[in-house]
């Protein structure tokens, strides 16, 4: 996610490297090499290697298909939902000053430091049938009886587009910052209305900052396992929480590497396609 | 009625009155500058006239059509920023297609007009490359031109040549007022520098305070400054204080520290004055009977190439400073001579003392 500065000038490897040598190797014995068993076991089976059967098998099988779906579903809920919370807040932020941008901040970056557990845990009780929500909505006569809101779609959507927000919020507002409100001014004076002149010169703009957010979000949503299992549970499963089932309740490691693979995959794809899309929209842009 | 009418305009920011109850009016096809120190209002001013900043009081009407209620964008009046603002995701050609994209015009009628343009600010050649890459100038003529295409009413210039180095900023002053002549543009230059403005306009209004001091040609200017203020800040100048002795028909006689001094009349007896003399005006040597003469004790001899100044101190301590044509022999003479000067009385500004 560094390619929000945009490409860096004939990047040369200088001495300096050397001191990222012990994360590196940090990195390298506590997850790549855990990543690449983990790819060696999706691609045997039985004994044989490669084999394709445990994709075969989690790809001809309906039930892993709809979970699949609908974690991608999810996950691009979450990420929509919080990109259309995210990006009006992020031009509040750089746009305000001094105390009021202190504390818009801290709302922002202050939840981060509770666990997601906590969060979550929060949410679920908002939305359990006498929760507060339902308790609102019964004490203003919209309802006789308790929505059913704990253990569906919208009310995961919800929490986790709330539990991921500051991730959003903070690339964009990083972009936003740097927007010269003169280019603005300038669209005006060319006779571009402010819709105009929003759409052709404030909107590609900020984009490096909202493909940044987005594939945060993205990523995290598609992901996750303590949010989904504190607010759906088993009803409705997600991908990670399938991966946790083979590994931890049925102890088939092989289709949980071939789910995790996936899972991987997708997470990767979405990381590199994004920064890709912004170094290209970077570049004339620096 | 004229092209641009300013009148009555105030803003405040707070408790500040930034442009204080401002008028001034300029023809059709006239290039005017406000020229003025920062903070004296000129950018508010320019601003208000573009629509980017509302006033708080007065009127603008441009081309018969009052302002107050027309947002900037439908005001048709372009802005060339000091930072020229470019937008950086479009090419020069976009950018320069950019106001008639937004007006609605059909491309392929822009594409010959953004060419034309183009080709007027000899940017062709880059016309289909980013802005980013390119040099100041050159990002000046894309602005330039990008406010042109869009035919503004009027055109206005917010220090649009700070940003550039010293040789090619006169080069491209004397290369955009004969493109906007040419054009027949009306335009307003925003500027701190005086020899921008002595260069590209019509006329000049010098803004100090929120005010206009005066406004008129740049040899008006120059030559008969209305204030004491516009004597300090267009040009060099040699200031004594004084105070009026006598009044001899249409002659003052003023006592000064360089001696008695003799000016055009128009300030009563025993009123405490400044006097103004333009450094060319004063010349070595004693003058006749229509020129001040006064003795000093030179401190100074600063050969410029084409001109030579040189400083002299008068006993209490008030200097003058004389310009002489570089061709004027002055080996002879050194810091500690003692040296006699004049120059006309016609010559001597009189301006009432600060009080």
């Amino acid at each position: 996610m560094t390619a929000v500065t945009g490409a860096s000038p004939a990047r040369r490897i200088d001495g300096f490297v050397w001191l990222a040598a012990p994360a590196l190797a940090y990195l390298g014995v506590l997850y790549a090499l855990p990543l690449a068993m983990l790819l060696f076991k999706s691609l045997s089976a039985g004994g044989s290697f490669p084999s394709l059967a445990g994709y075969a098998e989690f790809f001809g099988d309906d039930f892993h298909l709809n979970i699949l779906w609908r974690t991608l579903r999810v996950a691009l809920l979450v990420t929509g939902l919080s990109l259309l919370l995210a990006y009006p807040t992020a031009f509040v932020l750089a746009r305000a000053r001094g105390v009021v941008q202190t504390i818009i901040l801290i709302a922002m970056v202050l939840p981060l430091a509770v666990g997601v557990v906590v969060k979550t845990f929060a949410w679920s009780i908002l939305f359990r049938s006498d929760g507060l929500l339902n308790k609102t909505l019964m004490g203003l006569g919209l309802t006789d009886e308790p929505v059913r809101m704990l253990f569906t779609e919208p009310a995961l959507v919800l929490a986790a587009a709330n539990i991921f927000l500051p991730f959003m919020v903070l690339p964009i507002y990083a972009v936003v910052r740097q927007l010269d409100p003169r280019l603005v001014e300038a669209a005006s004076t060319l006779g571009a209305t402010p819709l105009h002149g929003f759409v052709r010169v404030v909107l590609p703009l900020t984009l490096p900052g909202v493909v940044a957010g987005a594939a945060f979000v993205f990523s995290m949503a598609v992901s996750m396992y303590v949010i989904p299992s504190l607010i759906v549970g088993e009803r409705s499963q997600t991908l990670a929480m399938l991966i946790a089932r083979s590994y931890l309740f049925l102890r088939d490691e092989q289709m949980g590497s071939s789910m995790s693979a996936v899972l991987l995959l997708i997470a990767v794809a979405v990381v590199l396609g994004s920064s890709a899309w912004v170094r290209r929209l970077g570049g004339g842009a620096r | 009625m004229s092209h641009l009418q300013v009148s009555g305009v105030v803003k405040r920011f707070g408790a500040q009155t930034v442009v204080d109850g401002l008028d001034f009016a300029i023809e059709r096809g006239e290039l005017v500058s406000l020229l003025g120190p920062s903070g004296c209002g000129k950018t508010t001013l320019l601003r208000m006239i573009a629509g980017l900043v509302q006033a708080d009081a007065g009127r603008i009407t441009l081309a018969g059509r009052e302002l107050a209620a027309v947002p900037a964008h439908r005001r048709n009046v372009s802005v060339v920023f000091q930072s020229y603002a470019l937008f950086p995701h479009l090419s020069v050609r976009e950018n320069v297609a950019f106001g008639l994209r937004a007006r609605g015009v059909a491309p392929a009628e822009a594409a010959p007009r953004v060419d034309d343009v183009l080709a007027l600010v000899r940017m062709q050649a880059f016309a289909d490359g980013p802005v980013t890459q390119l040099s100041g100038g050159q990002q000046q003529r894309v602005a330039v031109a990008r406010a042109l295409v869009v035919q503004p009413d009027l055109l206005l210039l917010d220090e649009p040549f700070s940003a550039l180095d010293r040789k090619l900023r006169e080069t491209m002053q004397i290369e955009l007022k004969s493109l906007l002549k040419a054009r027949g543009m009306t335009a307003v230059f925003v500027t701190h520098d005086q020899d921008e403005a002595l260069t590209v306009s019509d006329r000049i209004a010098v803004m100090n305070a929120g005010r206009i001091e005066q406004f008129t040609d740049p040899a008006t200017l120059y030559a008969k400054p209305a204030t004491a203020f516009a004597l300090d800040f267009v040009g060099l100048s040699t200031r004594l204080a004084g105070r009026v002795t006598q009044i001899d028909g249409d002659r003052l006689a003023i006592d000064t520290a360089a001696g008695p001094v003799r000016a055009d009349a128009g300030f009563s007896r025993g009123s405490a004055v400044l006097l103004g003399v333009r450094p060319e005006r004063i010349r070595l040597g004693a003058g006749g009977a229509d020129h001040n003469t006064v003795q000093a004790i030179v401190s100074d001899v600063v050969p410029l190439g084409a001109r030579t100044h040189v400083y002299a101190q008068v006993v209490d301590g008030d200097r003058l400073l004389c310009e002489l044509p570089g061709t004027v022999d002055l080996s002879g003479t050194r810091a500690g001579d003692a040296v006699t000067l004049h120059w006309p009385v016609a010559d001597t500004l009189v301006y009432p003392a600060a009080a």
